[in-house]
């Protein structure tokens, strides 16, 4: 294939213009817009670090912080565990197996509102069903109230964000899952191996590779959390449930503080580029085979 | 048991005959079964409690204990809630808007990802790889940390509550839909190529009538993809919306729900019917959606 020099850039053209336009000069933008006072109406007011410093001292901030990090404990593991349960479960070879995977994949693609509004229903403290089973089934005499309740807020998000992100990532697994040889598992029946010590001694290990990747993303996902908090608590009871995505959108487009909610974003942006960080410069250690 | 299970086709052979800790199949099987169920139950159980609480009267909502049985059910009012919801309450143009931005926005990533996924596949060029790694790396920066800046620029430009801040940054930023066709694209056997070039075909007419029709089941796994993603989306339409014949589903939900908090048949008779359109589609090319996912969200 004979092509001029200029050809290829051709090709790539819109994608850099999407690149340039909406990914790379944004961040540009917002490192600039984290140095000033910024709303809408008037011009940026140039403030030097302040709006850093006021968010180290706010103790909103920390709160924020501390949610997002309660969040990603519950999120994270949640969503890893399940999700490897259900790919070996539908690794199996049984009837009607991709049945199975076609439903557990299905909360994925739903839309949040959607799917929040039910469990908001669910939730709900006097009507929902789930204090009702509580109540009636667990003989629990005093169901907490969920979404309006400081303690149970942010858990409660966890839990519909992982009953949603799940599928995604059972998939991932089970794509690792069948790319480990049969061989092995033969192998191992021939000496004796029970299922048990197949499962820790050679699924576990050669999925690592796997594993790894799953966590980086999982917990990218946990940090960006927007719109569950945003369907669900709108950041409530009394930004009990506020984190760090949803803050940045609060001070952007409630408060009207595009300055110091662009100090926020770049928050985020350090902590999602420092886990991506640290997770490859950990993966030689964690990470056992490469497949 | 064993019949069941030798009739799906499968490259491995049976575990059983290796000797596993069982002596007999069956409980295994049963156990498998019952734990694909009490998770299939965890995952359908909020749709169906959306659906049995849209057939159900204001009084039976609000009944304790609830009623697994929706008191409307194959009586006369039965589809009052979503009549309501679409006639009333606009769903119908909210659907017809989301299928609109969603169709347009996902055939944009399709011409932008299959334009640089065959250049990167295909062609030598300076830079190729660095600017391949800058597109990776920027998958993993979250929209919700430069929204800002791009409000800002939709405003500047005068796009606010249009459809163009909805579709064209979805259009031109196509990283993971470049990154599938790449693969793809390299995978297409170079004596195809080589009789167009012989008769003096121009290089975008090898892309547009080789590469492209060779790809229709990718691109149209990417299309499906893309689809679901900008249909579901919830942040942007917040933020550029703001005329309310304009609003797709996710936003006239919301503010449906800002408005009429309580009436749960009704909002939920809004939520299913912003899910229906997807979920067919997604029963009927379940294949190449999860399929689509599984190979390339690995890599």
């Amino acid at each position: 294939m004979k092509y001029g020099k200029i050809t290829p850039y051709l090709f790539v053209l819109p994608m850099i213009v999407g690149l340039l336009v909406f990914r790379l000069g944004p961040v540009a933008a917002a490192v600039l817009a984290s140095f000033t006072r910024w709303n809408i109406q008037t011009p940026p007011v140039f403030l030097g670090l302040s709006n850093y410093g006021e968010a180290i001292s706010s103790e909103i901030f920390w709160l924020v912080f501390k949610n997002t990090v309660v969040f990603a404990l519950i999120f994270v593991p949640g969503v890893m565990v399940v999700a490897l349960l259900m790919a070996l479960m539908v690794n199996q070879k049984l009837r009607g197996i991709a049945f199975f995977r076609g439903l557990y994949f299905m909360p994925y693609i739903t839309a949040m509102v959607a799917v929040a509004m039910v469990w908001n229903w669910i939730f709900a403290t006097r009507f929902g069903v789930l204090n009702f089973v509580l109540t009636s089934v667990f003989q629990i005499s005093d169901p907490p109230a969920w979404l309006a309740d400081r303690a149970w807020a942010l858990p409660a998000l966890a839990i519909v964000a992982i009953w949603k992100q799940v599928g995604f990532q059972m998939l991932i697994f089970l794509a690792g899952l069948q790319g480990i040889p049969y061989s092995l598992y033969e192998a191992a029946a021939i000496d004796g191996a029970s299922r048990r010590n197949q499962f820790f001694k050679i699924t576990l290990p050669l999925l690592s590779p796997i594993t790894f990747f799953v966590f980086v993303i999982t917990v990218i996902d946990a940090f960006k959390t927007f719109e569950v908090t945003y369907a669900m608590t709108g950041g409530g009871p009394n930004n009990a449930s506020t984190t760090l995505a949803f803050y940045i959108y609060q001070n952007a487009f409630i408060f009207g503080r595009m300055g110091f909610a662009s100090t926020l974003a770049l928050f985020l942006l350090f902590f999602v580029g420092l886990t991506t960080l640290l997770s490859f410069k950990l993966k030689d250690r964690l990470v056992e085979y490469a497949l | 048991m064993t019949t069941a299970t030798r009739s799906i086709p499968s490259e491995r052979p049976e575990r059983t005959t290796i000797g596993s800790i069982w002596n007999s199949r069956l409980p295994r099987t049963l156990l498998s079964y019952l734990l694909l169920l009490i998770f299939s139950l965890i995952t359908i159980f909020p749709f169906l409690w959306m659906v049995i609480t849209t057939f159900k009267s204001r009084g039976a909502i609000f009944s304790l204990p609830p009623q697994l049985y929706p008191d409307l059910l194959f009586k006369e009012g039965m589809w009052d809630a979503y009549v309501t919801v679409l006639t009333k309450y606009n769903f119908l143009r909210y659907t017809a808007n989301s299928f609109f931005v969603a169709g347009m926005a996902s055939i944009g990533q399709l011409i932008t990802a299959s334009l640089a996924g065959f250049a990167f596949a295909r062609m030598k060029f300076r830079g190729s790889a660095l600017l391949f790694a800058i597109l990776l790396s920027t998958t993993i920066i979250p929209v919700e940390a430069i929204i800002i800046p791009e409000f800002l620029l939709m405003a500047k430009l005068d796009w606010l509550d249009t459809y163009l801040p909805l579709i064209v940054p979805s259009f031109l930023v196509a990283s993971f839909g470049t990154f599938m066709l790449r693969e793809f694209f390299a995978s297409i056997p170079d004596e195809l190529v080589e009789a167009a070039v012989l008769d003096g075909a121009s290089t975008f007419r090898i892309y547009a009538s080789i590469f492209l029709p060779l790809s229709i089941p990718a691109m149209t796994t990417l299309f499906l993809i893309a689809f679901i993603h900008n249909w579901n989306d919830l942040l942007r339409p917040v933020l550029y919306i703001s005329t309310s014949s304009l609003r797709t589903v996710t936003i006239g939900l919301t503010t449906f729900q800002n408005e009429y908090g309580a009436q749960w048949n009704l909002l939920l008779a809004g939520a299913v019917i912003s899910i229906l359109p997807l979920l067919i589609v997604y029963i009927f090319a379940q294949r190449y959606i999860v399929e689509g996912i599984a190979t390339t969200g690995l890599k």
